[in-house]
């Protein structure tokens, strides 16, 4: 049996992080390029490049996203946000080419998730941005999911490597349902084993004490 | 649900047994189990059949799906169709893993029957597979999910948080 002692809550679904989830809070570590629309008095010692008291105007900066998305506002007077390199006209070409041969995981460990995030930030190319994550997770998923039911008691490194962490997700459900699938056929799992728990907490037996 | 859970409530479904005993009506919670008499038939549920079976106390009689040729037939079809059939009972898989393991004896032509109902399963997981595929990729809100048994619900449900995350 595959139940857990408690159950994580789950990465948001489309533009909405989850308060809770660890998954979010991790994506919005990513840093973003950003451009200062305004003078941030006396935060000089944030950017390291230059010494002076206060950010001036016009600064380029890497802010996190939980930062910037806080900062953020539509009329624009503190921040504008560009997009990272990967949701850019030029790699987008190259997802819709072929999403198969991407390394999702260099490109960001959060590329799907960071790509909904982008959303916020109201650049004129939403839309191609949504069309392209929908269209590469669409073409990436037949892979990730026949490798996923096919690959039984073998080493998956190699398969995971390339993929992005919501396709890890989608894997391991995947993997799971294949392993219980497989051990029920075996019939193991009608057998009793002594549970993970109980072995990690290496009790002292009655038996070893005794003896 | 896990494998072990739909094996669990595969069990709940009636099977002929003819007993060696004789015993009169027992009532229980989930119903009640007629007087046995042996050398009559009578139904029962398959946890209890396995039971008496493994205590040599009942002969078990084959389903009556589970017979070659109709299950070629089922095979057949299921090749043929596009779109799911209606599955053998549902919960074909269990009921021949349980009652091929434990009662190989009564039922005649055991392995021939083992292998149409592997061939039957992976006709329909490959159909499971390739719609799933196409139901992403038509970015489809939902699928109507039918004819499909408990061991599929898992795939099922993997397929239908992803759709989640994108719509």
């Amino acid at each position: 049996m595959d139940t857990q002692s408690y159950f994580p809550v789950p990465p948001g679904v489309r533009m909405e992080e989850n308060f809770l989830s660890l998954d979010d809070i991790l994506l919005s570590q990513e840093r973003l390029p950003v451009r200062m629309e305004c003078v941030f008095p006396r935060l000089g010692f944030l950017e390291k490049s230059s010494d002076s008291q206060d950010i001036p105007e016009g600064t380029k900066m890497e802010l996190p996203l939980w930062l910037s998305k806080g900062l953020y506002e539509k009329k624009r007077k503190v921040l504008s946000v560009e997009l990272p390199k990967v949701y850019k006209e030029g790699w987008r070409t190259v997802f819709t080419a072929d999403p198969n041969v991407v390394d999702l995981h260099k490109m960001g460990p959060y590329y799907y998730g960071l790509g909904s995030q982008m959303l916020h930030f109201d650049s004129p190319e939403n839309p191609d941005i949504a069309k392209t994550l929908l269209q590469t997770f669409i073409g990436r998923f037949r892979r990730t999911m026949d490798s996923s039911q096919n690959a039984y008691n073998e080493d998956t490194s190699v398969l995971v490597g390339r993929l992005d962490c919501l396709e890890k997700v989608l894997f391991k459900s995947g993997q799971n349902g294949l392993n219980g699938f497989q051990s029920w056929e075996k019939g193991q799992a009608s057998q009793l084993t002594a549970s993970s728990l109980v072995l990690n907490y290496r009790k002292r037996k009655l038996v070893d004490v005794q003896a | 649900m896990d494998p072990s859970e739909v094996e669990f409530l595969a069990e709940k479904e009636f099977v002929k047994i003819i007993p060696n005993f004789s015993l009169d009506k027992i009532y229980l919670i989930g119903g009640d189990l007629g007087p046995f008499n042996p050398g009559l038939p009578v139904d029962v549920p398959v946890w209890l059949a396995l039971n008496l079976k493994q205590r040599q106390k009942c002969r078990i009689l084959p389903l009556e799906w589970m017979d070659v040729e109709k299950l070629e037939e089922i095979r057949e079809l299921e090749r043929k169709e596009d779109a799911f059939t209606p599955a053998p009972s549902s919960y074909y898989m269990e009921l021949t893993k349980l009652l091929l393991n434990h009662a190989s004896d009564n039922i005649p032509k055991a392995d021939e029957i083992r292998t149409l109902v592997k061939d039957i399963w992976d006709t329909r997981i490959a159909k499971l597979r390739l719609s799933a595929d196409s139901f992403i990729r038509q970015q489809e809100a939902h699928a109507q999910v039918t004819q499909i048994m408990g061991i599929n619900h898992k795939a099922v449900r993997f397929i239908s948080y992803q759709q989640e995350i994108q719509a």
